[in-house]
């Protein structure tokens, strides 16, 4: 259910003359009728719309303001179907399944819904019915004004759109390279290949294409993950309740591990003790500052809709999280992709110049000396075993803050000895004098393989610590703690 | 206009300097000193503060150690060292690295013009990516980098004649370049083996660079 000009719902756009509203990104977001037929479209540059239209008026977008007038018409189709989500002020997601039954077909259920548009809202809705929420949007895109847009096989109606419906515009540039024009010839490729290729943003990408969209990859939680602010007394100002609702939003994120929701339950409990909810869903998994902002927006939308205001303020303010996925924040298919995806093609072609051994990730293992204590493995590879137990205790083990350069084999340097005791140390051509020092610190080694015993000292100079062996009376450097 | 922004640079230090540290997109941050004043864990410490996305250290000496980076917070899983070491090379990698990754730490080779870096500088400009650059010999040619960061000195606590192990460490840092309004700037870092950047409070600002007579 879409309203394609809800953002011009408001008094300073004139319906009689070319209109569009611009979100901060400078990316036209609606327009009217009269714009329409100037040429103009959802999607353009601001400045490229005012090129082809220089009449045109514009408006600055305020979805809080739009929530307001839209939240009425949200209640209202949910006392006719039950678990409403939105997705952005003048978008709407109607779950069918659970009241098919009730009233007798899903023809009858989005006559109903249509009626109550048309009271609460007036025309300019479109209808789009679909399995999945990604398709049921494509198809409201598609609707007419007149009548709603019905889609009996979703993957059938996908397989015919375009891939740059993805919104997606880095892969989309690619697949097209590629010579991949629809989703259904997204969806036709082997999962684990495009997988292979695109990572994450690519797997989401082809989940959509086939209309996978639906479930997220579930992941288990243990715990309630929501996350709830009481205020005493209530709030009454929407500054504050905005401010909270950030901290909220913090608050959740901190607790999720990583995982990201695909929709959010918005509780507000007023001073009377009442209590109103509203859901939001959205194609792509929720980052903090989206969270942050569609509190906000609802919170305005109860404070200044209909029904004036809120008895004593607010109480308290909870969010719950649901439909997880596990992709993680930073590898949502909109928000944070875009850096993931650059820098894997950076590192990539990095990896391209210098040559595949010269890329490298590393973890933690035991062992020692600082050098033996980590596990490389080249970028982009599998992660493999420990070579050394990470969970023995290791003995004589040089103590934490480590060096963070070592050289990959000892590296011979000139200590000078006054009876057993370091008092000066060469570095390049210069002599330091050693100011202090910790040690010797023994290390036995595998004396059956003939491995020699070795003496470790930290050493401070006033160019800095440097770790230092001392292996048959040579010394040399093994760590410098830059 | 330029004296008022100068001064409103200086002024909205009230961490003692620690913002001014920060790389910032599109910026050149110049690390001047040789390997023992601390620097590698400084940069690690600011880049883990900043990045979002992969955090990655050119290594021209070949001698760059993780262990550094997972104890100031970087995630092993996040961290990709580069080694590279041939001037020509570098200056390639550096270049694809800043088209992708918000912030590169990078070693540089002997033998890298100043021409390479002004190159460089202007691609992480308009790139909006900042890069660290910790010249092997020498220092960074004027010009290029928006703040130059040298170790002055550097103390450290905890152990004594045998005795004790290293705790903790002080590096004193002289900051100068267009990030503080052409002045110099003195602070105090010290770092405590996991949090690398807390600025000491109460050290005098040292006086400018120049001296009246």
């Amino acid at each position: 259910m879409w309203f394609p000009a809800w953002p011009l719902r408001r008094p300073d756009a004139p319906r009689d003359e070319p209109c569009q509203a611009v979100g901060d990104d400078e990316i036209v977001v609606a327009v009217n009728e009269r714009a329409i037929a100037a040429g103009l479209r959802a999607g353009m540059h601001r400045r490229e719309a005012e090129g082809i239209c220089p009449a045109v008026i514009t408006v600055r977008r305020d979805p809080a303001r739009e929530m307001v007038l839209f939240d009425p018409v949200v209640a209202a189709v949910e006392a006719v179907v039950p678990r409403v989500e939105v997705a952005d002020p003048g978008i709407m997601l109607v779950p069918l399944s659970g009241a098919v039954r009730y009233y007798g077909g899903e023809a009858a259920i989005v006559d109903r819904v249509i009626e109550v548009l048309d009271a609460t809202a007036g025309p300019g809705h479109r209808v789009g019915v679909a399995t999945g929420p990604f398709a049921a949007r494509k198809a409201a895109e598609l609707a007419s004004p007149a009548a709603p847009y019905l889609v009996e096989d979703d993957a059938a109606f996908l397989a015919g759109l375009d891939v740059a419906d993805l919104g997606v515009e880095e892969l989309v540039a690619t697949f097209r390279w590629l010579g991949i024009r629809t989703l259904g010839e997204l969806a036709d490729l082997p999962r684990p290949v495009v997988v292979s290729r695109f990572g994450r943003p690519g797997l989401e990408a082809h989940r959509v294409a086939s209309g996978e969209d639906r479930d997220p990859v579930p992941r288990a939680l243990a715990e309630d993950r929501s996350v709830e602010e009481r205020f005493d007394p209530p709030l009454d100002d929407m500054e504050r309740a905005a401010f909270a609702g950030r901290a909220l939003a913090h608050r959740m994120f901190a607790g999720l591990e990583g995982v990201a929701p695909f929709r959010i339950v918005v509780e507000m409990e007023d001073g009377a003790g009442a209590l109103r909810t509203r859901t939001w869903r959205s194609l792509d998994p929720f980052d903090e500052r989206m969270v942050a902002e569609r509190i906000r927006w609802q919170l305005r939308a109860w404070i200044e809709g209909r029904g004036a205001g809120i008895g004593g303020g607010i109480a308290a303010v909870r969010i719950r999280p649901f439909a997880l996925s596990s992709g993680g924040r930073q590898l949502g298919l909109l928000d944070g992709h875009r850096g993931s995806v650059e820098a894997q093609r950076a590192l990539g072609e990095v990896q391209a110049i210098v040559g595949p051994d010269r890329v490298l990730q590393a973890r933690p293992q035991g062992g020692r000396d600082p050098g033996e204590r980590v596990r490389w493995r080249r970028w982009g590879e599998a992660d493999i075993g420990d070579e050394r137990d990470s969970g023995a205790p290791w003995p004589g083990r040089i103590p934490a803050p480590s060096p963070a350069m070592v050289p990959p084999q000892p590296e011979a340097v000139e200590i000078e000895w006054d009876g057993g005791l370091p008092c000066r140390i060469r570095l390049g051509s210069r002599w330091e004098p050693v100011r202090s020092w910790a040690g010797p610190w023994r290390r036995m080694g595998r004396w059956w393989d003939g491995e020699p015993v070795s003496d470790r000292y930290q050493i401070v100079t006033s160019a800095g610590a440097f770790l230092c062996e001392v292996v048959d009376g040579r010394a040399a450097l093994i760590g410098v703690y830059d | 206009m330029e004296t008022r922004d100068r001064r409103s640079i200086v002024e909205s230090t009230d961490d003692g300097g620690v913002s001014l540290l920060m790389p910032a997109p599109g910026k050149v941050l110049a690390l001047e000193s040789p390997p023992g004043f601390g620097l590698t864990r400084l940069a690690l410490g600011m880049m883990e503060r900043v990045a979002a996305g992969p955090v990655v250290s050119v290594d021209a000496r070949g001698w760059f150690s993780p262990l550094g980076a997972w104890e100031v917070g970087v995630d092993p899983e996040r961290l990709v060292v580069v080694r590279c070491s041939d001037p020509v090379r570098w200056a390639r990698t550096v270049a694809a690295l800043l088209d992708g990754v918000e912030v590169v730490h990078a070693e540089v080779p002997e033998g890298v013009g100043g021409v390479a870096l002004r190159r460089l500088a202007a691609r992480a400009r308009s790139r909006g990516s900042s890069l660290l650059l910790r010249p092997l010999r020498g220092r960074v040619p004027a010009g290029i980098a928006h703040l130059r960061v040298e170790a002055l000195a550097v103390r450290w606590d905890g152990l004594d004649r045998g005795h004790g192990r290293l705790r903790r460490r002080w590096i004193t840092l002289r900051i100068s370049g267009k990030a503080v309004g052409g002045t110099m700037r003195t602070i105090e870092i010290e770092d405590d083996g996991t949090n690398a950047l807390r600025v000491v409070p109460g050290l005098a600002v040292a006086a400018p660079g120049r001296a009246a007579g």
